[in-house]
């Protein structure tokens, strides 16, 4: 019931005014708590190595060290390890996108005798953790003679049934009378495919790309196994290399951590929106 | 038939090549003696041999008969010990997300707020003044960061709170696994720069301090302890008599909130403790039970309700308890190791320290993860009429916790602990490999870092296969679990 004595207002503003301060200030702690590392490796990063380790966590009378960076690049060929990552990311994310969406359309929208008996078979596979996959799969490319190689990282990924699964479930949500109009109009199966599924499923292929480009990205324990050549290794094994061969210096090792770190937090808030409506989505249909 | 065909075709022959092919290989290879060390082209006479069973029979054994100190069962218990860590981590997201989801705006528009702000930036510079010009730069960098937070929360609101509480789970990988390791350095790690002095005035708070007094902290935590029981029994025994909770459904929750007991049991506490914490445990399960059966009207309900609901509550109260319970161990030899005087452990070194270790770290990439973008979610999607109601009632804060949010995000909290307990049982490989390499004496070796090291370390393909398969069956029994409990939220 709105109220127009205004001391009465006054009085709720204020009780509002207090319950929001308290929210505002318990939201900033547990933020300060969380990001309090971050800070940390920021500011380690700028110390000169005579500092690392003191109590301040601000560098002192040296003062900040920018020529960290600097000397982090010439150690190691760090953009290289970014191009490679972005790289190998780019190509799974469209070959998997490509093939799911192919493959999700024919489970969808097309009748074929078996298709519920692969289907099924495809949604079986899901079930299996990757790590079963791993060590025969290591023999499947040495037999190729993929090992240490970019491709040997894109070709294993590039193929998944929960991809397909994804699209199939988006794809059964496009209603059906669509396909009936397109076949009235002679519309072939590709045309079909292509000028209406494909333009509808717009959400499930972001979502889907989202998921595969930042899982690829991270990936850790295959580029791990197949790597061998450091001008070959993704991000995360060229900073595992340098934390092994580097590790003493902390200062230096918190630059490459900055410089892996930060990019990736300039992505996020760039494309939280579309981020955060995937992740919400995926776990339904998922 | 062609066209389907046609279409499936990229990415069948791929799942053929990549998945289906690699899965009976590797259930082939499970039953064979394949290793590298043995088969190689500079022993062309070895053979590579079918062995049965004796690679899943290795497992389980340690020298000749079997043995949970097998290598395979320790790190199982690894695994599970570090997989403690999702009950938290999952309360943490819920709590995280019920704050970001309560209304930030204040009355009268945001010009209170930002009177708030200044105050806060204020204060930090008293509180500066305050601790002298000694720590001055760094009072002031933290201060800034906090005031620069408070202030982005209160211009940008909701988004700006969630973006901040979302980055470490968004960055997590190698790059923040190396940022915790020199966290935790021993000697240069701000944690234990942080902690060696409040260790220390805690060593000589406890050596002033009157006996009685440092002797009955340890019972304080067994009481902790035993409330945390009683609490979990009462509310399953509440939930039961409305017909919420089944038998069925009760009894792996209630096998959990026994195990700390069981622990409790082996450690073998010393002194009365050791005796009057377990008849208390007995007392406390002994007056719930009571009650339940003498209970006249229970409404009735199906024996697989409410599963998910008692299963989070028991994991809960189940890691509340250990947490005592290791409380109880260490507040009961704190007299004895503050007389030599108290020193940070070094972290991830230490065969004691290097799982906490490693799960605080999880938790903090955990606490704001996605697991918090559905519960937020799916706070939205509960209807409002249903808190009102509840406030028509006269319902407390918690009761509208217990009684609408909670069974409303009952789906939601089944989905996540069922996809967290399936990643995590083949979890951990990352931070072992970076953080410890599975070490001290293989304190943090979870089954995926003894599938690598099987498989592409020592070699023994064979039996790394075998491994993985044993992985296998343990995520497929959870999710065969998902199914039979599960089957209630498909509507949803």
């Amino acid at each position: 019931m709105p109220t127009t004595d205004p001391r009465a207002r006054l009085h709720a503003d204020l009780r509002k005014t207090a319950g929001a301060s308290a929210l505002h200030i318990v939201l900033t702690v547990v933020a300060f708590c969380l990001f309090l590392p971050f800070v940390w490796m920021v500011m380690t990063s700028l110390k000169h190595l005579s500092e690392v380790g003191l109590e301040s966590w601000l560098p002192g009378e040296r003062g900040f060290q920018w020529g960290n960076y600097a000397q982090v690049l010439e150690e190691i060929p760090f953009i290289r390890f970014y191009v490679n990552s972005v790289f190998v990311a780019s190509c799974v994310t469209f070959l998997q996108i490509v093939t799911s969406a192919l493959a999700a359309f024919s489970f969808a929208r097309l009748k074929w005798r078996g298709r519920d008996t692969v289907f099924l078979l495809y949604l079986s596979t899901m079930m299996l953790p990757g790590l079963v996959m791993m060590v025969p799969n290591f023999q499947i490319m040495i037999y190729l003679g993929l090992v240490d190689t970019l491709s040997g990282l894109i070709l294993p990924a590039a193929f998944t049934a929960f991809g397909t699964f994804l699209l199939r479930q988006f794809m059964l949500s496009i209603p059906a009378s669509l396909d009936e109009a397109a076949e009235i109009d002679g519309a072939s199966k590709w045309r079909l495919f292509w000028d209406v599924i494909l333009p509808l499923s717009r959400p499930g292929l972001v979502t889907l790309g989202i998921f595969t480009f930042m899982g690829t990205y991270n990936s850790f324990f295959w580029p791990l196994v197949m790597l061998k050549s450091e001008h070959k290794y993704t991000l995360p094994i060229g900073l595992l290399a340098f934390d092994s061969s580097a590790g003493q210096s902390t200062h230096l090792l918190m630059a490459a951590v900055t410089m892996s770190v930060v990019p990736m937090v300039i992505v996020f808030v760039l494309l939280q929106k579309q981020l955060v409506k995937g992740i919400q989505l995926g776990a339904v249909k998922g | 038939m062609l066209t389907g065909l046609a279409f499936l075709a990229p990415n069948i022959v791929g799942v053929l090549t990549f998945t289906v092919f690699p899965v009976v290989f590797s259930l082939t290879m499970a039953f064979t003696n394949w290793d590298l060390t043995q088969h190689n082209r500079f022993k062309p006479d070895a053979s590579i041999e079918f062995v049965g069973t004796d690679n899943f029979e290795e497992m389980a054994t340690a020298g000749e008969s079997f043995s949970l100190d097998s290598k395979f069962f320790r790190f199982l218990g690894n695994t599970l010990f570090l997989m403690m860590g999702i009950p938290v981590s999952v309360a943490g997201s819920l709590f995280a997300a019920m704050l970001l989801s309560r209304d930030l705006r204040a009355g009268g528009g945001r010009r209170y707020l930002w009177l708030l702000a200044g105050a806060g930036l204020v204060a930090g510079c008293a509180v500066m003044a305050v601790l002298g010009m000694g720590g001055a730069a760094m009072v002031l960098l933290l201060t800034g960061v906090a005031g620069g937070i408070l202030v982005g929360g209160v211009t940008l609101g909701q988004t700006f709170y969630r973006t901040l509480f979302y980055t470490p789970h968004f960055v997590a990988g190698v790059a923040t696994f190396i940022l915790w390791k020199k966290l935790y350095s021993k000697e240069t790690g701000p944690i234990n720069q942080a902690l060696d002095p409040a260790l220390g005035a805690l060593a000589s708070a406890v050596n002033t301090a009157p006996a009685p007094v440092v002797g009955a902290l340890p019972w304080l935590a067994g009481l902790g302890m035993l409330w945390l029981l009683s609490f979990a029994l009462g509310r399953m025994k509440r939930m039961w008599l409305d017909g919420d909770l089944g038998l069925g459904a009760a009894a792996m929750p209630l096998a959990l909130l026994s195990v700390p007991w069981a622990v409790l049991w082996q450690a073998g506490l010393p002194g009365a403790a050791g005796w009057l914490l377990p008849i208390g445990a007995g007392g406390v399960a002994l007056v719930h039970g009571l009650r339940a059966a003498r209970a006249q009207d229970r409404f009735p309900g199906r024996s697989a309700d409410g599963f998910g609901s008692a299963f989070m509550l028991a994991t809960l109260a189940m890691t509340g308890q250990l947490i005592c319970l290791g409380l109880v161990i260490a507040l009961g030899r704190l007299p004895a190791m503050a007389a030599d005087g108290l020193e940070p452990p070094g972290w991830l070194n230490n065969y004691s320290y290097a799982k906490p270790a490693l799960m605080v770290m999880a938790f903090w990439a955990a606490m704001g993860s996605n697991n918090m973008l559905l519960y937020i979610a799916a706070l939205t999607n509960v209807p409002p009429a249903l808190y009102e109601a509840a406030d028509i009632d006269g319902a407390r804060p918690f009761d509208r916790f217990w009684h609408v949010t909670w069974p409303q995000l009952a789906p939601t909290t089944f989905f996540i602990v069922v996809m967290a307990t399936i990643h995590g049982l083949q979890g951990g490989f990352e931070m072992a490999r970076v953080m410890t390499e599975g070490g001290p004496a293989g304190a943090t070796t979870t089954l995926s870092y003894f599938v690598y090291q099987e498989g592409f370390e020592t070699g023994r393909l064979g039996f790394a296969s075998a491994v993985a398969w044993a992985l296998f069956l343990l995520v497929f029994v959870v999710t065969l679990f998902n199914w039979k409990f599960g089957g209630g939220y498909a509507d949803d």
